[in-house]
């Protein structure tokens, strides 16, 4: 659920109404709570999901988890980290019917070295065994294994992890590349983690896409959009895990066709729900109850699931604001029942044909529950009696191989190994998305996009394959244009 | 003395400042309802996604950002309202009540083009809160949630209006609603608030740490729980924590001004009444709030400089003025400063006012301390048990009830809510603390 975007700061004329309107103080009372009217939750909130097989890591399946939209590198002094008290998912589904089978859980914990200062680190601050790092944040991480009967069994797989800091600056940090090595961990059995600042990965035209996508140059197929995620960073966690543990079997996959070949991917975050009444609480003390007064009474503060991100723009592009909320508390098992119909007639069609003239099919669109919900037959539908159920998970079949020269398309760029069929982080979901609503798959292909083809940097060819992050001294947020370049055709092709 | 005089004349000066953009104000309002529409644009599908950005990194930059796109598209309704919620955000940021009335423009303008647009009345139920018209924001909010009942951003404000409107029970089921099914900081800040009310501080403690772990990067919104858990601390007696709560919310806003009235406060109640005067005088400076220019008056007061200190009080007098001019309906803190510093009939009035229209803990307790200070022992000691009905724990409740109990010769009442005070915290104010301790010692 990416909720909040980064504002581009452009428009003079708007914001001097507000600087200029400078008058009568708030009439707030201090007993009186001036209370908070946002329902937005930036640490829980899940930006983009990622699964795909690495070039350089086959036989494993490989997962990018994001959270918290919109970070500025320079949001120093106190800057973004993970939530201690929130519980973060990577979810696994092997046998598609929309519920976890495998889980990998991260609880993260800060520490200040000094607690009386602020400052993230001091000056010169050369790596995690530096004590003038003041601000450490580490994690331990848990694999859930979830059984038919939904009785879910769970092992610590790894404690005490640091998580890479924001890179603060060339000053704090001179050699920020020491942080990153310390934080790629392999566990036990060949698991590889990584939880930390980096580049945000996800790359768009907001301004255009949002403003009734008011397409800068051609269709949006001729580059010069304007990459607003660009110079932002994101708080990411990147899982490699050996095929072994998360198929419905436990064994690698043999090919495409294996009956374990295809998992379903998908990210969550819990929080802690609390009683309005605290149930521990004595009014004659103002203080706790004894454990013998307790009468059995106790608190039960269970966690909650509040936000979910399997697929990208499902959640801004297919689901109507008043069902926000439920869909982000609820497990893909009930997609099919709960969103089903808002994805057979997407809105989005209608206003492509009523901006462009387009022939969007409006009505009855199988083609894009197939391709999103369930799976395209013979590439990464699973197998088994759940075959065809509509899930917003990504299904990546592990069998399929990673493209020598990937298509920024995917599928209906002719490369089987990019979405639709899980995701890459090169995967321009934005033109896909457009193109699959104007109906390519039903043969109706028009060459829409946004104007912005790829990340404003380049990925790593190596765990963590995200870019490193911006540093907050040469911050520098939605800056990078895409350059121009001739008509791109529907698919790419 | 003196030097305190001349320290506090700028304020005064200073004040003029405030009032003249009224009319500048009038003008921009105008010329931002001028802003033409046009029907042609279709909404932008992802419209509501927009309309849920807020909180937090650079607001100016998305209220820039969102009336670009409001012009461009006027007819937008989900924009609009995002519009109106990023104004109010400011109004947060820079304690600016302009920023109130173009988050209304916004609002009405959403509404004109989609008059069941939710978030737009959820908008508008917000301010009918910040200006503290209860019922206006109860029926608005509850009109927003049976337009999406499934939808639960009306929660907060259906929750705030039904407490403040005295409506605990109802406002218990709504909170335990929202906070199952989204525990978030608006939540856990809420479920502080009403713990809080109902004595329970460590249990309200535990929930504001909740929200404060949520808030990172959260800008004003980390910042303001930081600031909140700094007041908790407090009252529970727990300065040293109080004290590096408020600073750690001034790390994340320098200027943060409920933070350094907050240090002012715990600096003030263990008698080091210069710096802390000199951080409320910066305070009011910056924003002469009625309940800053209180503190500093107070403040002053205990460390006997009493020309300065009434001068601070008359500077609440102008304030309030000026919000009654602006229709901000002025809240019980004020019928409190009454019976405090200023006419206890006029107490009476303002707190009778307020009890009328929001029979909550909070008139109770005001009305009760306003009829105290006017003779009726009587009657302020039976608004005084309907102030106390939650067990409240609140230090300046229990100082009222503490008071007005001795007044009244209820001895083992008076003995019980000061013994508390005294107790719990017994520097939470620079002249009712050592007067609740002197009344403790008489009643001994």
């Amino acid at each position: 659920m990416r909720s909040r975007i980064t504002p581009r700061r452009l428009a003079v004329v708007g914001s001097g109404l507000a600087a200029v309107a400078i008058a009568v103080p708030l009439g707030i009372g201090s007993s009186h709570r001036e209370a908070l009217n946002v329902m937005l939750d930036p640490t829980a909130d899940n930006t983009d999901t990622y699964a795909f097989t690495a070039d350089d890591a086959p036989g494993a399946l490989t997962v990018v988890a994001n959270w918290i939209p919109g970070e500025t590198p320079n949001a120093g002094p106190t800057f973004f980290r993970f939530d201690d008290r929130a519980r973060y998912y990577i979810r696994i589904d092997n046998n598609g019917d929309g519920k976890p089978d495998v889980s990998y859980r991260y609880e993260f914990k800060t520490k200040l070295n000094n607690p009386d200062s602020n400052l993230y680190a001091q000056p010169g601050t050369t790596g995690f065994d530096d004590p003038k790092l003041n601000v450490e944040q580490s994690y331990k991480l848990t694999r859930e294994t979830t059984n038919k009967k939904g009785k879910t069994k769970e092992k610590t797989i790894g404690k005490n992890l640091p998580v890479a800091p924001p890179n603060i600056g060339p000053k704090t940090f001179p050699n920020y590349g020491n942080f990153v090595d310390d934080s790629i961990k392999t566990l036990g059995n060949g698991t590889k983690t990584f939880a930390g600042s980096r580049d945000d990965p996800f790359f768009i035209d907001l301004g255009a896409t949002f403003d009734s996508l008011n397409i800068r140059a051609g269709t949006g197929n001729e580059g010069q959009g304007h990459d607003d995620i660009s110079g932002t960073n994101i708080s990411s966690t990147v899982l490699q895990i050996p095929e072994s543990d998360v198929t419905n079997d436990g064994k690698s996959v043999s090919g495409p066709d294996s009956a374990n070949a295809v998992v379903g991917v998908w990210a969550t975050t819990e929080r802690r729900k609390l009683e309005v009444t605290n149930a521990d609480f004595d009014v004659q003390t103002g203080g706790k109850i004894g454990k013998k007064a307790k009468n059995g009474k106790k608190a039960k503060n269970n966690f909650v699931q509040v936000s979910r991100l399997g697929n990208p723009l499902v959640n801004e592009l297919i689901i109507p604001l008043g069902s926000k909320d439920a869909f982000n508390r609820t497990t893909p098992d009930k997609d099919a029942k709960k969103y089903g119909a808002f994805v057979v007639t997407p809105e989005l069609a209608a206003v492509l044909n009523a901006l462009f003239n387009v022939n969007a099919p409006e009505t009855d669109r199988t083609d894009i529950v197939q391709a999103v919900l369930q799976g395209l037959p013979g590439l990464n539908e699973h197998s088994g009696k759940f075959a065809g159920t509509a899930v917003d998970t990504l299904k990546l079949n592990l069998g399929v191989p990673p493209t020598a020269t990937p298509s920024r398309f995917g599928v209906i760029g002719g490369d089987n190994a990019g979405y639709p069929n899980g995701r890459r982080l090169i995967d321009d979901v934005v033109d896909i998305d457009l193109q699959v609503v104007a109906g390519f798959l039903k043969g109706n292909e028009v060459p829409l996009g946004d104007g912005v083809d790829n990340n404003d940097k380049p990925f790593l060819s190596t765990f963590p394959y995200l870019a490193a992050p911006d540093d907050g001294f040469n911050a520098n947020v939605g800056q990078v244009v895409q350059p121009a370049h001739p008509p791109v055709p529907p698919g790419g092709n | 003395m003196e030097r305190a005089l001349q320290r506090h004349r700028p304020v005064r000066l200073r004040l003029l400042r405030w009032l003249t953009p009224l009319t500048v104000f009038a003008s921009l309002l105008f010329v931002f309802s001028l802003v033409n529409r046009s029907d042609d644009a279709a909404d932008a599908p992802a419209a509501a996604d927009v309309s849920s950005a807020g909180t937090g990194g650079d607001t100016e930059a998305l209220v820039a950002e969102l009336q670009t796109a409001v012009a461009a598209d006027p007819a937008n309704a989900a924009n609009s309202a995002a519009l109106g919620n990023a104004f109010y955000q400011r109004a947060r940021e820079t304690g600016d009540a302009a920023f109130y009335s173009l988050a209304e423009g916004a609002f009405a303008k959403s509404l004109a083009s989609d008059s069941e647009q939710v978030t737009a009345i959820t908008g508008q139920a917000t301010l009918a809160l910040a200006r503290h018209d209860f019922a206006a924001a109860l029926e608005l909010a509850e009109r927003a949630r049976a337009i999406e009942p499934d939808l639960l951003a009306p929660y907060p404000a259906l929750v705030d209006a039904q407490i403040e409107l005295g409506r605990y029970e109802q406002g218990a089921a709504t909170l335990d609603r929202l906070i199952s099914l989204k525990p978030t900081l608006a939540s856990y800040s809420r479920v502080s608030y009403f713990r809080e009310l109902n004595g329970d501080l460590p249990g309200a403690l535990e929930a504001m740490r909740l929200a404060v772990s949520a808030a990172s990067g959260s800008g004003e919104n980390a910042a303001y729980v930081q600031a909140l858990l700094g007041k908790l601390q407090s009252d529970l007696g727990n300065y040293g924590g109080a004290e590096r709560s408020y600073r750690l919310a001034l790390a994340a806003d320098r200027s943060y001004l409920p933070a350094l009235a907050g240090l002012a406060s715990v600096e003030a109640g263990r008698g080091d009444f210069e710096p802390a005067i000199r951080r409320l005088e910066q305070v009011v400076e910056a924003l002469p709030l009625p309940q800053y220019a209180i503190a500093l008056g107070e403040a002053q007061e205990a460390a006997g400089q009493l020309a300065a200190a009434r001068d601070s009080y008359g500077l609440v007098e102008i304030q309030t003025k000026l919000q009654e001019a602006n229709g901000i309906n002025t809240d019980v803190e004020l019928a409190i400063f009454e019976a405090d510093h200023g006419s206890s009939a006029k107490a009476v009035e303002l707190a009778r006012d307020a009890w009328r229209s929001a029979p909550s803990v909070r008139s109770a307790d005001a009305l009760s301390w306003a009829l105290s200070a006017a003779g009726d022992d009587s009657a302020a000691s039976r608004f005084s048990a309907e102030a106390m009905k939650l067990d409240s724990r609140d230090p300046t409740f229990l100082y009222h009830a503490g008071m007005i109990a001795q007044a009244d010769g209820r001895t083992a009442d008076a003995n019980r809510h000061l013994g508390v005070l005294v107790e719990q915290s017994p520097s939470f104010n620079p002249l009712y603390g050592p007067r609740a301790e002197q009344a403790l010692e008489d009643l001994r």
